[in-house]
């Protein structure tokens, strides 16, 4: 406001608003890294498939590519409601947040494996196979109807539409927000802001129907509607986080310093916060309607979680995923320090990993009664690690290739002075 | 306090300003002076000006904080106390302290405390409510609701002093300061309001007095009834019509597949008094049609069972010599069947007063509440000498003992009648039945108990009724004789 009148913008090309030269250089690195590791993690994936858990190698690539894709369309809808409520505050910290929205055009070819799945029966999502209603006792009729929506041709139909979607929603975005860079043209902003309506009400169902696609149908005879918000909730609170931690990073290296401000981190930290309750919100009122109405075809996706290692997963997760950063992010004390709030981001990055393992692994157990999943041992536990560790490292990869040929804010959005020099009240 | 130049109180000093930006350097400006009780009031809420004035981080967020700790706290003791101790209810089969059941009510008293928490804490904190404040005695201070910046700093303030405020405003380049004074406007109450208060109080009785006046009144009119539909509601009695299902019928049969609570049928066992898993190694079409005349309501095996019990009956009906005279005869289907050899229920005090109980009401008329087999109806049967007349058995023959009659037997038989005994499968309850085999042999045992088993602490009980009976039955005979005695010799006088 006018306390700082004398705000001036830098040029647009002002070296603090490239990508510093320590985080292009990390480009190669975690590409080739990223690759080796995916490759290895699959691998011990594959190997870690034994009786209890038939189809661990693919499921772990699964949770891998689940990880990354709920942050990255989380960072897409960020992008997407900045534009709908018409956000000020925001600005600074956009255009982080579309280069790793960008990534959906990459995640199309990573998911190709998850396609590949459809051919070996039953080895990802157990509707391939074609004896598995006679082997469960499922009757013909309701397999029939259930097979009706869950074919690999309508699948396949479906996950491309989803990917047609996401990717002309992101390259249009991106497109005008990096074009408003070298013309400044205010309509490109009203233009944004225009089709951002519509662009949520196709994110929100394409995202819903993809998390039924590709999450609640690893167990086909279990439902539950709220599951696409749940795997929505965690994505858009890591994308949060990524953004903070990726900002955060940018601004250590001496990027970005006079636009970011403690007031951008306070904000982000107060979504954080929110949306750690939402998950909290939506993880139990999912599951309180399940253990009221203890109808077994619902129960039994939570019986399985409450057993050997899961079990205890499932009880950790109510505390590390939702008590210890919602203590951690409540206070204006730390959502105002940005080493704080990094660390919380880097922290709640994490737990969202355990929370897609946590939906996806247990499905690749042996279903049978009184058949348990387990972690798949040393073997099991390391190749999963790797999966994530080498998509995620593919993935800053090529976000950080993405940063490195733009500019990491927006420099000529007309809301850019209005960004820097917002403050909380 | 600095003297006036009035007698007035003085509250403090304000000034005016005409832009933010002038306004915030003399927040700066005070604020550096030292003085800390300042207030500065703008039309819209300005950033920053806060710090500008040095105004320290608010306690509300902690005050927030705590009432919404409360909120869960009270929540979850309430749910805790009235669902699980003070008033036991089981809700949906869950346990009486099932976390995720009351984690909503927790939820939303959390929020609804913290939002309390967070409005009446302001309050507190801003000694609100308050109608009037001295600043108001300045009719420019009425624009700082429209385009003009005051900034105020109070007299309670350590550093005030008149003069010293005047010129530090004066040095800020502002048009108009003022010392803040006490509001001399009358602070009498307007009459109207004591009138509208007064008409408020009085009718606010009114609903009052009507209730008094209802209650001391008698009406001859009927009652009005509000929710016409929850007094007199729609629901239907047994047997009655209704239009609601196509067969007219109020009362609805249970659904395909389903039992009702407590229809739960015993274990076939229980039902037949037979051993099935013993009849399976001999007769297994025998337990498939066990099994569907009883468990699956299957009238054509009910009729074949029935058929071969009656076979049964006939058989020993048509000998009049009864039970011992069939044993010669070709082993029966009655013989043959593994027989349950014990009472399946728990045999205890409660059991067998409802077989006595049962006993009487149904078996005492023919077997005579000693078992003996001359009951009323017996009585009266043998005072017409009818000839068809096939007398009850009495239950202290050793042809009818555990023994040689099994329980299971004895179930079968009150179940399914022998000779001219009608069966009571319809009349008494499963249990009951069991209950009155359980009282028959209690009855058996009676007539053929010794001393001994009577515990000591009831024999002298025991002794002396006996012998009460016995002087009864003496009296009783010596009366006979008397009046027996005095019929004679009426006769012969």
């Amino acid at each position: 406001m006018a306390e700082h009148a004398a705000t001036t913008l830098k040029p647009a090309d002002d070296p603090a608003f490239s990508l510093p030269s320590f985080l292009s250089g990390l480009q190669l690195p975690l590409l080739g890294g990223g690759l080796v590791a995916l490759v290895v993690g699959v691998a011990l994936a594959f190997t870690a498939q034994d009786e209890t858990m038939p189809r661990f190698g693919f499921s772990a690539y699964l949770t891998a590519f689940l990880y990354v894709t709920t942050i990255v369309l989380g960072c897409l809808f960020f992008v997407l409601i900045q534009h709908l409520v018409r956000a000020g505050w925001s600005v600074v910290v956009r255009r982080v947040a579309e280069c790793f929205m960008i990534l959906v055009v990459p995640l199309a070819v990573f998911f190709l494996p998850i396609l590949f799945s459809l051919f070996f029966e039953g080895r990802l999502f157990v509707w391939t196979d074609p004896d598995f209603a006679a082997e469960h006792g499922i009757s013909e009729e309701i397999w029939g109807n259930k097979l009706k929506f869950l074919n690999p041709l309508f699948f396949t139909a479906r996950s491309i539409f989803y990917f047609a979607v996401w990717i002309g929603l992101a390259v249009f975005y991106w497109r005008t927000s990096t074009t408003q860079d070298e013309t400044g043209e205010r309509a490109a902003s009203e233009r944004m802001q225009y089709w951002a309506g519509p662009a949520v009400m196709l994110f929100a169902l394409t995202l819903s129907f993809a998390a039924f696609d590709w999450g609640m149908s690893l167990s086909p005879m279990w439902f539950s509607t709220m599951f696409g918000v749940y795997i929505f909730a965690g994505g858009i609170l890591a994308a949060h986080c990524l953004i903070t931690l990726f900002t955060y990073v940018c601004q250590k290296n001496g990027a970005i310093k006079d636009e970011v401000t403690e007031e951008h981190y306070h904000d982000l930290g107060k979504y954080m916060f929110g949306f750690v309750v939402f998950w909290t919100y939506i993880a139990f009122s999912q599951y309180m309607l399940i253990w009221y109405g203890n109808i077994p075809e619902e129960t039994e996706w939570f019986y399985v979680r409450q057993h050997t290692g899961f079990g205890a997963m499932s009880l950790l997760l109510i505390f590390i995923h939702w008590l210890i950063p919602f203590a951690g992010t409540m206070s204006r004390y730390f959502r105002r320090r940005p080493g704080w709030m990094a660390f919380w981001a880097a922290y709640i990055l994490v737990v969202h990993f355990i929370d897609i393992y946590w939906v996806v692994m247990p499905e690749a157990r042996r279903l049978e009664h009184k058949v348990y999943p387990d972690f798949g041992g040393v073997l099991g536990v390391a190749g999963s690690l790797l999966c994530v560790a080498g998509l995620s490292a593919l993935a800053v990869g090529l976000a950080l290739r993405v940063a490195s040929g733009t500019r990491l804010i927006p420099v000529r959005d007309p809301r850019l002075r209005e960004s820097i020099e917002f403050e909380n009240f | 306090m600095s003297e006036t130049k009035t007698e007035k109180t003085v509250h403090g000093m304000m000034a005016e300003f005409t832009t933010v930006d002038s306004l915030l350097a003399a927040c700066r400006r005070i604020r550096d002076a030292g003085y800390t009780k300042t207030d500065a009031f703008t039309p819209f809420p300005v950033h920053g000006i806060d710090k500008a004035l040095g105004i320290k981080p608010t306690l509300l967020p902690w005050i927030a904080l705590g009432a919404g700790v409360c909120g869960t706290l009270i929540a979850l003791a309430m749910q805790i106390w009235m669902n699980s101790i003070d008033y036991k209810y089981i809700i949906s089969g869950k346990p009486y302290i099932s976390l995720p059941a009351f984690i909503p009510v927790a939820f939303e008293l959390t929020i609804l405390l913290a939002s309390f928490g967070a409005f009446f804490g302001m309050w507190a904190l801003n000694g609100l409510p308050r109608f009037s404040n001295p600043l108001f005695t300045d009719p420019r201070f009425d624009r700082a609701t429209d385009d003009r910046f005051f900034l105020y700093i109070d007299a309670k303030d350590e550093r005030y002093d008149s003069e010293g405020v005047r010129k530090l405003f004066g040095d800020m380049g502002t048009d108009y300061i003022n010392e803040v004074v006490d509001d001399e406007s009358k602070k009498d109450v307007p009459k109207p309001i004591y009138l509208i208060w007064g008409l408020s109080v009085a009718a606010s009785l009114v609903p009052l007095l009507c209730i008094l006046t209802m209650r001391v009144t008698n009406s001859s009119s009927p009652r009005f009834h509000v929710f016409f539909d929850m007094d007199f509601s729609p629901a239907k009695d047994a047997q009655m019509t209704t239009s609601l299902f196509s067969d007219n019928r109020a009362m609805r049969p249970d659904v395909a597949g389903t039992v009702a609570r407590g229809q739960l049928p015993e274990s076939l066992d229980v039902l037949t008094g037979i051993d099935v898993e013993a009849l399976s190694m001999t007769d297994s079409n025998r337990v498939e049609r066990l099994v569907r005349a009883y468990l699956m309501d299957d009238q054509e095996a009910q009729d074949a069972e029935a058929a071969t019990i009656e076979d049964e009956q006939s058989a020993e009906a048509g000998d009049e010599s009864g039970e011992a005279a069939a044993e010669t005869t070709k082993p029966s289907v009655m013989d043959s069947t593994p027989w349950i050899k014990t009472n399946p229920l728990t045999v205890d005090r409660y059991l067998l007063e409802r077989g006595q109980q049962q006993f009487s009401i149904y078996c005492s008329t023919c077997h005579g509440m000693d078992g003996r087999g001359n009951g009323l109806v017996n009585q009266r049967a043998q005072s017409k000498g009818f000839d068809t007349w096939v007398p009850p058995s009495s239950m202290h023959q050793e042809t009818l003992y555990g023994e040689v009659y099994p329980d299971g037997k004895l179930y079968s038989t009150i179940s399914n009648g022998i000779r001219k005994m009608p069966g009571y499968a319809g009349q008494i309850k499963v249990k009951d039945r069991w209950a009155i085999v359980a009282y028959v042999r209690a009855l058996q045992k009676s007539q053929n108990a010794s001393m001994d088993l009577v515990p000591d602490s009831e024999k002298q009980g025991v002794d002396a009724a006996v012998k009460a009976a016995k002087a009864e039955l003496e009296r009783q005979a010596k009366e006979a004789e008397e009046a027996a005695k005095k019929r004679e010799e009426a006769k012969k006088g």
